[in-house]
C-alpha cells in the first residue's frame, strides 16, 4: 500500500439544478502515489471538484457517489466526519488560488502558522512551535522570516502571502497535497519562484502532489504525469515529459491555440469541439 | 494617432504611472506589458478619463483630451474590459447593452446596427434578448466588444481582454480582435501581463514595471531578442 | 421555430418573452421555499380583503347595535362584537383597507425618496455624498416613534398625517441602504462601459445605478412593511393615527383593552390580525431577500 497514496474509482458529482440533476464530474479514475500528478482542464471540467472530493469540502448540496476513494489504505467513503477532518488537518493539505481567502484576515500570519502546528501536535510547547513556523517560512524562502511572521495577511503581497499558505500547508508535514490554481494570480515573474519552492519541498520531503491548473504548459513542466479533464471525464492521462505525443484532439488543440512569442503570426487554430468528447468512455 | 507625454497619474498619495511616454499611429497596435500594479491598466483608464488625477499631455488625433467633451472621446475610443462578467450590466439583455451607447448618442436605428454589431463578432441576433448570464465568458466578452464597437471608434482599448477567459476562448476572441482590426482599420492599445499575447497581437510593445516605463520595443527586436533591458529578458525567462 | 417566435421579426415580443421567462425562472425559485409561500398568501389574503371588503364583511363595520354589545364570538358575530355592537369580523376586514393604505401610503414615498438620495449620493461622492448624508444621519438620531409622535401631535391626528409622521423616520435606511449599493455599482466596469460611452450622470444614475439598488431596497421594502404596520397601530393605539369610528386595527386594540379580561375577543382579534400581518410581511421579505439580496446570491 505504501506506492499508492491515492485510488479513486469512478467518482461522480452531481449537482441540483431547475428540473433535474447536472452532471459535473462523470466517472473520474485515478491513482497516485509519491509523485507530482497535474489535473488540468478548462474551468467547469471538474478538476477543481475531483481535489475537493478527495479532500471532502464539497458542499452540503452536491450529489457524490464513488466506487472506491483511498487515501493511504484509508477507506475514505467510510470515514467518520471527524476522522476526514483529522485528515484534513494533518495528513492531507490544500492549498487555494487566492491566499487572501485562506487566510484569517485579523490574525497575523505567523501565529496562524503556530496554530497550524499546534492543532497537528497538541502537546508542542509554544516556544517550540514558533521556532517551527519561523524555520517553515525560512524554507519557503522568505529572507525575513521574524518581520513577515508579524504581519497580517492584507500587507503580504500576492506572492508573498501564496508563499505563507505554502508554508502553513507543509509545516504540518502532509503526505498529500492538493493545490488548486496555487499561482494563477500571481504574477509571472512570481509564479516561477512560487512553484520551485513547492517542487522543492515535495521532493524534499517526498509528498504526492496533485495539482489543479488550467495551464497545460505550466503542469507539464512541474509535474510528472497530467492528466487531462473535459466535461467532468478524463479524456487523456500523458507523461508530462511526452506532452507532444498526446492523440486526445482536446489535448492536442489545447497546446495549439495558445500563441507562443515566437511563434507564428497567422490566425490561431481554435478549438473545434465535438460532441463525441461528451459521450462517456469505458 | 495617440500620443501620451510625460504622464504621471497619483492614487492620493501613491504614483500610479510616473512620467511614461509614447505614441501610437493609426492601425497600429499597441502593446503595455507588465506585472500587477506596474501602472499599465492605469494609463488606459487614464487615457478614457476614468482617472481624474493626473498631469502631463494625451492626445488623441491630435486633440487634447483634457479639452475635449466626453462625447467626442466616445466616438474616437473605446474601452474593453477585463473582466467580462463584470462589464454588462446583470438586469440589461445584451441587445440593450449594445444599443444604448448608440442611444445615448442619438445614433440612426439602433437595432439595426446592434444585428448587424453581433455578426460582426459571430453571435446570432437572437442573442439580442438573452441576459449577460445566460452567456459563457467568451460570449460575454464578444458583447463587449459589440458594445465599444457602436459608436464606430477608429480606437480600441483593451484592459487583458482575454485574461479571464480559458485558453482555448482566448485563441477566438485574439482572432476575432485581429480580424476586426483589419477590417475596420482600428488601432489597438493592449494592456496584457502575458508576454505571448502582446507579442502575437502587438507591432510594438512597452514593457512596464513599477509604475515606470523600462523600455520600448518592436515585435521584431522582442523575437530576435535585441532587448537592453534585464528585467525584459526576466519576463521572457518566465514566460 | 415558429414563424411569430423570430426575434428579428418581432422584436418587442422576444424582449417580452426573455423578460417573461425571467420572471418565471424567479417566480420558480421563489415557490421553492414554503415559508416565502406562507407569507406570499397571507400578503395576497391580506388583498383580497381590501379588496373585496363590502362583499366578504357580514354587517356593517360602522352600524352600532347596542342591544348586541360585547357580544360573544357566534354565529351572528363570528368574532365578536364590540362595546358598540359593532362586528369585530367586519371591522377586521375593512381595517384591512386602513392598514394597505397606511403602506402603501409610507411605502411610495419614503422609498423612492431614500433611493434617489442614496443614488444620487452614492453616484456622486465627495461633498455632495457627505451632505446627505449627514442629513440621513440627523433622521436616523432621532428615535423612530418619538419621532413620529413629534410630528403628528405638530400635525394633529389623522390616518394620513400618520403615514406621513412614519415617512419621515422611514426613509433615511433607504438612502444609506441605495447609498451603499450605489458606491459599488458606480465603479463597476459596466458603469464604467457606459460612462466611456458618453452617458450623464442622470442617465447613470436613472438607469444603472438604481436598478441595482432596487433589489435591496425591494427587500428591505418588504421588511419594513411589517414595521410600519406596527407602528401604524401603535399610532393608532394612543389615539394619535386613525380617528375612531374609523376600524384601525390598533385603534380597535386600544378600545378593546378596557375589556381584556372579561371579553378577551374585542382586544385579541385585531391583535391577531397584526400579528398574522406583520408575520406575513416578515416570512415574505425573507423569501426576497434570499432570492434578491445580492450579497446572498453571490455566495450561493
Amino acid at each position: 500500500m505504501s506506492d499508492t497514496l491515492v485510488e479513486i474509482e469512478n467518482l461522480r458529482i452531481a449537482f441540483p439544478r431547475e428540473g433535474g440533476m447536472s452532471d459535473a464530474v462523470r466517472g473520474v479514475s485515478l491513482s497516485l502515489g509519491r509523485e507530482k500528478l497535474g489535473i488540468v482542464g478548462e474551468s467547469g471540467s471538474g478538476k477543481s471538484l475531483t481535489g475537493r472530493a478527495l479532500l471532502g469540502v464539497l458542499p452540503s448540496y452536491a450529489r457524490i457517489s464513488v466506487d472506491k476513494m483511498v487515501f493511504d489504505g484509508i477507506d475514505l467513503t467510510a470515514a467518520s466526519p471527524k476522522l476526514r477532518r483529522s485528515l484534513r488537518g494533518g495528513r492531507m493539505g490544500m492549498i487555494l488560488q487566492d491566499p487572501k481567502f485562506s487566510l484569517n484576515p485579523v490574525m497575523r500570519v505567523g501565529l496562524q502558522i503556530v496554530e497550524a502546528i499546534r492543532i497537528g501536535d497538541k502537546k508542542l510547547p509554544k516556544r517550540e512551535a514558533f521556532k517551527q513556523a519561523l524555520a517553515v517560512l525560512e524554507a519557503v524562502h522568505i529572507r525575513d522570516p521574524e518581520r513577515v511572521f508579524s504581519l497580517y495577511p492584507h500587507e503580504l503581497s500576492g506572492g508573498m502571502g501564496q508563499r505563507v499558505m505554502i508554508a502553513m500547508m507543509v509545516v504540518r508535514e502532509p503526505d498529500l497535497l492538493i493545490a488548486d490554481e496555487p499561482t494563477s494570480a500571481l504574477d509571472v515573474t512570481v509564479q516561477t519562484q512560487v512553484l520551485s519552492i513547492l517542487d522543492e519541498l515535495v521532493t524534499r520531503r517526498g509528498m504526492g502532489l496533485i495539482f489543479i491548473s488550467h495551464d497545460l504548459r505550466l503542469v507539464s513542466r512541474f509535474c510528472d504525469r497530467v492528466i487531462v479533464m473535459y466535461a467532468g471525464q478524463i479524456v487523456e492521462t500523458l507523461r508530462a515529459d511526452r506532452l507532444n505525443e498526446a492523440t486526445h484532439p482536446y489535448t492536442r488543440g489545447l497546446l495549439a491555440c495558445l500563441p507562443t512569442i515566437d511563434g507564428p503570426l497567422d490566425p490561431l487554430p481554435v478549438l473545434q469541439r465535438q460532441a463525441s468528447w461528451l459521450e462517456a468512455r469505458p | 494617432m495617440i500620443q501620451v507625454d510625460h504622464l504621471t497619474v497619483n492614487f492620493g498619495p501613491s504614483v500610479a504611472v510616473r512620467d511614461v511616454s509614447f505614441s501610437v499611429t493609426q492601425g497600429e497596435s499597441f502593446g503595455l506589458v507588465g506585472e500587477s500594479g506596474s501602472g499599465k491598466s492605469t494609463i488606459l483608464r487614464t487615457i478614457m478619463g476614468l482617472n481624474p488625477d493626473w498631469s502631463g499631455s494625451i492626445k488623441i488625433d491630435g486633440q487634447d483630451t483634457k479639452s475635449t467633451s466626453r462625447t467626442d472621446l466616445a466616438r474616437r475610443a473605446q474601452m474593453v474590459f477585463q473582466d467580462p462578467y463584470a462589464s454588462l450590466h446583470p438586469r440589461y439583455v445584451i441587445g440593450q447593452a449594445i444599443a444604448e451607447p448608440m442611444r445615448i448618442n442619438k445614433l440612426p436605428d439602433p437595432e439595426k446596427r446592434t444585428v448587424e454589431l453581433l455578426d460582426l463578432i459571430g453571435l446570432p441576433g437572437q442573442f439580442r434578448f438573452r441576459f449577460p448570464h445566460e452567456l459563457s465568458g467568451g460570449q460575454r466578452q464578444r458583447v463587449a466588444i459589440a458594445r465599444a464597437l457602436a459608436l464606430n471608434p477608429k480606437i480600441l482599448l483593451l484592459d487583458e481582454p482575454t485574461s479571464a477567459l480559458d485558453v482555448s476562448i482566448q485563441a477566438e476572441i485574439l482572432n476575432l480582435l485581429n480580424q476586426l482590426r483589419r477590417e475596420l482599420n482600428l488601432t489597438f492599445v493592449i494592456v496584457s501581463h502575458d508576454l505571448a499575447v502582446i507579442s502575437y497581437m502587438c507591432d510594438r510593445l512597452m514593457v512596464m514595471r513599477n509604475a515606470e516605463a523600462v523600455e520600448t520595443l518592436s515585435r521584431e527586436q522582442l523575437r530576435s531578442r535585441d532587448i537592453a533591458q534585464s528585467y525584459t529578458r526576466e519576463l521572457i525567462a518566465a514566460s | 421555430m415558429s414563424v411569430i417566435a423570430d426575434p428579428i421579426i418581432d422584436p418587442k415580443r422576444a424582449l417580452r418573452a426573455a423578460r417573461i421567462a425571467e420572471f418565471k425562472s424567479f417566480a420558480r425559485r421563489f415557490a421553492r421555499n414554503p415559508l416565502g409561500m406562507v407569507g406570499l398568501i397571507i400578503v395576497i389574503a391580506l388583498l383580497v380583503c381590501a379588496a373585496l371588503a363590502p362583499i366578504l364583511a357580514t354587517h356593517d363595520p360602522y352600524l352600532p347595535a347596542l342591544s348586541d354589545r360585547l357580544a360573544a364570538p357566534g354565529a351572528e358575530y363570528w368574532f365578536g362584537a364590540d362595546e358598540l355592537g359593532r362586528d369585530i369580523y367586519s371591522r377586521i376586514i375593512f381595517g384591512s383597507r386602513l392598514t394597505l393604505l397606511i403602506v402603501a401610503l409610507v411605502i411610495v414615498t419614503s422609498a423612492p425618496v431614500g433611493l434617489v438620495i442614496g443614488a444620487i449620493a452614492g453616484n456622486y461622492g465627495g461633498w455632495v455624498d457627505r451632505i446627505f448624508m449627514r442629513i440621513t444621519d440627523v433622521f436616523l438620531a432621532i428615535p423612530k416613534l418619538l419621532l413620529a409622535l413629534a410630528f403628528v401631535a405638530a400635525l394633529g391626528p389623522g390616518i394620513v398625517n400618520a403615514a406621513l409622521a412614519i415617512t419621515l423616520t422611514a426613509w433615511p435606511p433607504y438612502a444609506r441602504l441605495a447609498r451603499a449599493e450605489a458606491l459599488i455599482v458606480r465603479n463597476s466596469d459596466y458603469v464604467n462601459a457606459i460612462r466611456l460611452a458618453g452617458a450623464s450622470d442622470f442617465h447613470i444614475i436613472v438607469y444603472h445605478i438604481m436598478p441595482m439598488c432596487l433589489s435591496s431596497v425591494i427587500v428591505r421594502m418588504t421588511f419594513d412593511m411589517a414595521g410600519i404596520i406596527l407602528t401604524a397601530a401603535g399610532l393608532g393605539f394612543i389615539g394619535l393615527g386613525a380617528q375612531p369610528p374609523l376600524p384601525e386595527w390598533g385603534a380597535m386594540i386600544s378600545t378593546g383593552r378596557k375589556f381584556i379580561f372579561d371579553q378577551w375577543w374585542v382586544a385579541t382579534v385585531p391583535g391577531f390580525a397584526i400579528f398574522i400581518v406583520s408575520l406575513g410581511f416578515n416570512l415574505l421579505g425573507d423569501a426576497m431577500r434570499d432570492l434578491l439580496d445580492p450579497h446572498l446570491r453571490q455566495r450561493r
